[in-house]
């Protein structure tokens, strides 16, 4: 069983490889076709004159063509260099893995608050359906989704931060006046757990609380929705009724026999949700100055810096790749009759 | 109540152990550390890295020392920096030939290093000289001081410094006070020198060579970064360390969060918060606000004059006369500013000092005539571009220019471009109007010239080409006699009030939002804050 997952996890990231490699080409291109010269961007000093512009061109390696630039570019890829960031004067590589601890702490957090709100809500309205709860539901996923996370997360800071000065100040993963964790993960909550320092945990969990909720509120309905749903086609189908007519008891024809079974394509939606929620988070993090990929790539663009914004592509694209199949292994579980093939 | 000696025992213990335990248990109190907030990042240590922000500058002034350092001084009731005044920073002194061509530069004979080595003549010989050599953006800045080779720099012995200039410039001592031209510890930095860099730029980026007034403490890239002060600091003006012993640097991207974040009083000290927020903040009195017109820059609306019918005078004319100042300086800025329009003197400016306000009135039908006499009486049809990052305040300029020019019969049509595609326009000359914003570092009416009217490059914003202005900013550069210098200055504002290039419209005002205990803020040159000046009351 564990040898034919691993056969078929390896099948499906090696067939994966010309789809990145597509997406590394793609974002290449793009980004040069882009109007924007970033040599005049960064060269733009003072007193910056042609000269230091046509020398910085050619210190990036711009005043070569197009496929000459892409070659390299691959190469280096392929050695695990993904150039340097002028907007921070860091390796890629580095600021990325500083940074992307951060967006998966937060996403991962939303993505845990959203899915223990919106499963029971998606059950509640599925189990009445047109009533008060139903359209009570139906009314907040609504809100979630047509208010922007900027606004719901100024907001939320105007709230909790401002008014009642319940929230730490919404600046970063932790108070800047308190010490970080030591580095072993990159994820604050996991580093503070594993040194069992329990104060900052909480220092950085409370920092943490506030975007995570601006984002699990946008991320609300699609879940919710899909879960009444397919929560709704199940309890239709003969199996309940045949429970039902058993005598079992309520809670365990609705967790054990219908949500189990209705959870397939709530998993689908989760995959999907939380590769959009890494990549879309990006006004959350600027609200929130939170330092992850996604505010770094979107500085990047702003600036015509290339190499970031190729990296973040490409990243995104792994993820997404290693996403889906996470999600095929969770079909095997939570079905056996499902095996994707 | 009786009061035993008991009770205040264990009242004075209790608020010892209080007190040893503050808030966030960290060595300095809190009034001891100012915590700094900017929407912008600092990208790198070394300041003369292409692509360093502003806000690495700003860093760079407090980290480094430059041989010298431009004084300050009040108008109205805020500190702005002097360029008139030089005074030594890690120089003691200096002394000038009588035909201003060697400049003798003494140095503080007790300065040290961050690591604690003394500063010795041949630091300050690599510095120029790697200011001067190196690929960076500082030989440019330094060639505009006649500061373009090692040659220049000799060393006379352990603590003086001799500097030979081919012709008295004027502004050779002034760019010795500019960002780029930081001191560092050339022991240190050689260690990190490699074959392919030989001045170290690589490890500077990260990494500091300085013995400035503060010690970097940590550095996370884009997010935040500590100082700490150097206890054994000997460059300020009264020889007194500055106030604040920790300087927390943040990078909070949100302009309300960085409000709401001083309203509370857990940030010290802003100076990019968004315009419209001030005036409520100003009237709210809970925290402090301090305007001052940027006196070294300008925002303009600019024709490329090389691009007909641009390239006539007349029709320039008519633009300026057309354009509605008074309601653009409302709309776009508050009135937050100093405005650089609506002078009443005709041909001859009253000084030489530039900007100035020019002669620029709103006055139609002096526009329409114009462009009569231009032969486009019906009008024509043209573009006004600004970038994405300053629509703020270009997206209510432009509204109004459209607005205003149709009434004479030009029709405009307005174009938003994105920031770097914007710049790369700019450089190439392919706008044929616009408005921008410039800031010089070192103002002077001559190198205003030089950097913005003359030669075919990226600041000459209007690619403007005039002889007469091309000849006196050259001359003037090295006129030694006062009196002539100024005669030329005035003559080129003449010349440059007559052909409007480009049009002046104001000197935005650059606000400072702080702690009300927060005192002694000083607008500077690079337009950031300066922590050495600053204290808590």
């Amino acid at each position: 069983m564990l040898a034919a997952i691993a056969q078929r996890v390896a099948r499906r990231l090696i067939s994966s490889i010309p789809a990145l490699l597509g997406v590394v080409v793609i974002t290449f291109v793009l980004m040069r076709v882009l109007p924007g010269d970033p040599a005049v961007f960064f060269a733009s000093g003072p007193s910056a004159g042609k000269q230091e512009i046509e020398d910085l061109r050619h210190k990036m390696g711009l005043d070569q063509p197009v496929p000459i630039q892409l070659a390299h570019y691959l190469v280096d890829i392929a050695r695990g260099n993904l150039g340097n960031s002028l907007t921070t004067g860091q390796p890629v590589v580095q600021d990325m893995r500083r940074k992307l601890p951060a967006s998966l702490e937060l996403t991962f957090t939303a993505l845990t608050i959203a899915l223990l709100l919106s499963v029971p809500l998606g059950v509640l309205a599925a189990l009445r359906p047109g009533s008060l709860i139903d359209h009570a539901v139906r009314m907040l996923c609504t809100l979630g989704v047509c208010v922007p996370t900027f606004v719901s997360g100024l907001l939320l800071i105007y709230m909790f931060y401002y008014v009642l000065g319940w929230a730490p100040d919404p600046t970063a993963r932790i108070d800047i006046f308190a010490s970080t964790p030591p580095d072993i993960t990159g994820f604050y909550l996991i580093d503070f757990a594993l040194v069992g320092d329990w104060n900052g945990w909480w220092a950085a969990a409370s920092q943490l609380l506030l975007p995570a909720f601006t984002m699990a509120l946008f991320v609300l309905a699609p879940l919710a929705r899909m879960t009444r749903a397919s929560m709704l086609a199940v309890l239709g189908s003969d199996f309940i009724r045949t429970a039902r007519s058993l005598g079992l008891k309520q809670h365990r024809i609705i967790i054990a026999y219908a949500l189990r079974n209705a959870l397939l394509p709530v998993l689908t939606i989760t995959g999907i949700v939380f590769s959009t929620m890494l990549g879309a988070n990006v006004l959350v993090e600027k609200v929130f100055s939170w330092p992850g990929v996604a505010s770094y790539a979107l500085d990047a663009l702003l600036a015509s810096d290339y190499a970031p914004v190729q990296a973040f592509v490409l990243l995104m694209a792994s993820i997404f790749v290693m996403v889906n199949v996470a999600i095929d292994i969770l079909y095997g579980i939570i079905d056996p009759r499902v095996s994707i093939e | 109540m009786k009061i035993s000696r008991r009770t205040i025992l264990l009242g004075t213990t209790g608020t010892i152990a209080v007190s040893a335990f503050p808030r966030r248990g960290h060595s300095q109190t809190r009034a001891e550390t100012l915590r700094y907030v900017t929407g912008n990042t600092i990208n790198t240590l070394d300041t003369t890295m292409p692509g360093a922000t502003r806000e690495s500058f700003g860093l760079s002034m407090n980290v480094y020392d430059r041989l010298f350092s431009f004084g300050r001084k009040k108008l109205g009731d805020n500190w702005v920096f002097d360029a008139k005044t030089i005074r030594g920073e890690l120089a003691k002194g200096y002394t000038v030939s009588p035909d201003g061509l060697k400049i003798t530069i003494l140095l503080r004979p007790d300065a040290v290093w961050h690591d604690g080595s003394p500063v010795t003549a041949d630091d300050i010989k690599w510095s120029l000289d790697r200011a001067v050599s190196a690929k960076s953006l500082a030989p440019p800045q330094l060639s505009t001081g006649s500061l373009t080779s090692p040659d220049q720099f000799r060393i006379v012995d352990a603590h003086t410094v001799e500097v030979t200039l081919p012709q008295a410039d004027r502004l050779a001592l002034a760019n010795l006070c500019v960002p780029y031209a930081i001191m560092i510890n050339s022991k240190l930095a050689k260690a990190h020198a490699t074959a392919d860099d030989p001045w170290a730029q690589e490890w500077m980026k990260t990494n500091t060579a300085a013995s400035g007034a503060y010690i970097v403490e940590s550095y996370h890239a884009g997010e935040s970064l500590i100082l700490r002060r150097n206890e054994t600091w000997k460059g300020s003006a009264d020889g007194k360390l500055p106030d604040f012993k920790r300087i927390i640097i943040q990078t909070v991207p949100e302009a309300a969060t960085r409000a709401n974040l001083i309203e509370r009083g857990d940030a010290d000290l802003s100076i990019d918060l968004a315009a419209s927020d001030l005036p409520k903040m100003e009237k709210a009195a809970k925290v402090k606000v301090v305007s001052v017109p940027q006196t070294n820059g300008f925002t303009h609306i600019t024709v490329n004059t090389q691009m007909p019918p641009f390239d006539n005078p007349k029709v320039r004319q008519a633009i300026a006369a057309a354009l509605p100042y008074e309601d653009m300086f409302k709309a776009a800025l508050f009135g937050r500013g100093f405005r650089l329009y609506g002078a009443d003197w005709k041909e001859t400016p009253p000084d030489g000092n530039f900007p100035q306000p020019m002669p620029l009135k709103t006055d139609f039908d002096r526009a329409a005539k114009l462009l009569a006499e231009a032969g486009l009486a019906k009008g024509f049809s043209t573009t006004f571009a600004f970038s994405a990052g300053q629509s703020a305040t270009a997206e209510p300029i432009a509204a109004l220019v459209k607005e205003a020019l149709g009434r004479i019969g030009i029709q405009v049509e307005i174009q938003k471009k994105p920031d770097a595609e914007f710049n790369t326009l700019e450089s190439d000359k392919k706008l044929p109007f616009y408005t921008d914003g410039a800031t010089a570092w070192l103002p002077a009416t001559d190198y205003y010239f030089r950097l913005y009217f003359t030669r075919d490059q990226r600041w000459n914003f209007a690619s403007w080409k005039n002889t007469e202005i091309e000849q006196i900013s050259a001359a003037a550069r090295f006129e030694t006699n006062a009196a002539k210098y100024d005669a030329d200055c005035k003559k080129m504002i003449e010349v440059f009030a007559d052909q409007v290039p480009l049009v002046m419209l104001w000197q935005p005002n650059h606000d400072a939002v702080m702690a009300s205990t927060v005192d002694g803020y000083t607008y500077q040159f690079y337009r950031q804050a300066d922590f050495r000046d600053l204290k808590r009351t």
